[in-house]
């Protein structure tokens, strides 16, 4: 038998292995206007995107018989949760989801490794998870909380959302995400938004050591006032002065002002203790 | 016995099984109801238990509280407090337990909420950054048994928050009327929250 046949022979052992150890689980419920639901996966991901019709269908990948899926519904309120048989590692025990909700669903999602994603809903969304990675994009009208240890969390056309972020070193990037209410606060994960801040929300964005950028174009308004501790502040766009600050502003570690018109513009709060914040302007490409 | 003497007798005799007891529930369909209820409670009771926090959670609110003078140590003898291993005990710890957290917040606002106890407590920044009687060390010994390929992370995080709540009291304590320092130093503990919450996130084993 030649090298080559007997690498053939180990590597289909091998996938033949993998497929007998993983199995598929298809689940439906039917839901009405509105529903809950709620996934919790110890390791592995969770991916939701919006269904045509009122039902819920969740594609289960189990990645050994050390993982079940264990389902129930009360009345508008779906539960899936990854029930760990004895044994089971963080290999054996993956599972990964790919669940279709209705638009209007609130989800809630749970998963220590992750990663987690959420696209194109308009009901609350809420991620959590220690390691896991976040993804959520083109949510609109709807309330988004994410919690994470030291997972980056990614926010991408966010639009009239009331928006609470709260990541301890994992790394915050915010595209596009505006709304009446858009919070982060880190201890030492960067926090970048790019966008214009919207018309009239409350902006704060908060980290002990993480540095801050906020890059905006040309034509946004808002209100801004930033200020480090024991950082630096830079700001690369004129703003007009404010007369009356609640804090001494020190060149360098603090600027106050207002850019575009004032009369339509958002308060942004952009704090830190020792990381840097910049307010740069957005070049066009 | 009539309905008031059954309902004081259950106190003792918990699951209405007394010869006295017996005879009034065959006749009283409102007793009969209560004494289900009350099975029903301590059945979904006795399922609760395994979400509940580890004992030294507990004992770290019992030991809070009795620093803080709201409690004494029970005598060996004659304890009035339920007991886990009976019936109904665990439905019976719910309401002091939840007190107990009430109160041990409470005690955390009110000490927080105060300059003057801030300048003096910030002499003890390790301390002060444990939170309603929940230390680090317990926060690192449930992270150790749940999920220990997770406990470099979580060490290193507790690390940066604390340095957080120091920097953070540090500035509260230079400007006490400052409102934005203060806002910081609630960031800072809602940080050190969410990190216990998170080592108890029921996604975790």
């Amino acid at each position: 038998m030649s090298r080559r046949t007997v690498e053939l022979v180990v590597v289909g052992v091998m996938m033949a292995g993998t497929l007998v150890a993983e199995s598929h689980k298809e689940l439906r419920f039917n839901v009405g206007a509105k529903a809950g639901i709620s996934v919790n996966n110890t390791y592995g991901s969770i991916s939701v995107r919006p269904s045509t019709g009122n039902a819920v269908v969740i594609n289960a990948i189990l990645y050994s018989d050390k993982v079940e899926v264990d389902s129930s519904q009360t009345g508008n309120r779906v539960e899936i949760q990854s029930h760990l048989l004895p044994g089971a590692t963080a290999d054996s025990g993956r599972a990964d989801y790919e669940i279709l909700v209705p638009a209007d669903a609130s989800v809630v999602l749970h998963s220590s490794t992750g990663p987690l994603r959420a696209e194109k809903l308009h009901g609350d969304v809420t991620l959590e998870g220690a390691g896991a990675s976040v993804d959520v994009r083109d949510i609109s009208d709807a309330h988004v909380h994410v919690r994470t240890l030291n997972g980056p969390v990614t926010l991408t056309n966010v639009q009239d959302g009331h928006v609470e972020v709260d990541s301890l070193s994992g790394e915050v990037n915010l595209y596009q995400v505006t709304g009446p209410l858009v919070q982060v606060v880190s201890t030492s994960g960067k926090i970048s938004y790019t966008g214009d801040f919207g018309r009239s929300g409350e902006y704060r964005l908060t980290s002990h050591s993480g540095d801050i950028d906020a890059i905006v174009p040309e034509n946004t308004s808002a209100d801004v006032s930033a200020r480090s501790v024991k950082g630096e502040v830079h700001d690369d766009i004129p703003l007009q002065p404010k007369s009356h600050t609640s804090f001494l502003v020190q060149k360098g570690s603090a600027f106050v002002g207002t850019m575009g018109r004032a009369a339509v513009s958002s308060t942004v709060v952009l704090r830190s203790f020792s990381g840097k914040i910049h307010l740069r302007k957005r070049t066009a490409k | 016995m009539n309905c008031v003497e059954l309902q004081q007798s259950l106190a003792e005799i918990e699951d209405g099984s007394s010869a006295a007891q017996r005879a009034h529930l065959k006749t009283c369909r409102a007793c009969s109801a209560l004494v289900a209820d009350l099975n029903l409670i301590a059945t979904s009771a006795i399922e609760l238990r395994e979400a509940e926090p580890s004992p030294r959670v507990w004992n770290s609110i019992e030991i809070a509280l009795r620093q803080e003078g709201l409690i004494r140590p029970q005598r060996a003898s004659h304890s009035l407090l339920p007991s886990f291993s009976s019936r109904w005990g665990w439905a019976r710890w719910m309401v002091p337990a939840a007190a107990a957290l009430l109160i041990a917040v409470g005690v955390y606002v009110r000490q927080h909420s105060q300059p003057e106890s801030i300048a003096t407590k910030i002499a003890q920044p390790i301390n002060e950054a444990e939170v309603a009687g929940l230390n680090d060390s317990d926060l690192m010994q449930e992270i150790a048994e749940q999920s220990p390929a997770m406990q470099a992370q979580f060490a290193e995080n507790l690390r940066r928050v604390n340095e957080y709540i120091v920097d953070a009291k540090g500035t509260v304590d230079e400007n006490p009327n400052d409102e934005e320092a203060r806002q910081s130093l609630m960031d800072a503990y809602q940080e050190k929250a969410m990190l216990f919450e998170l080592a108890m996130d029921r996604s975790l084993q």
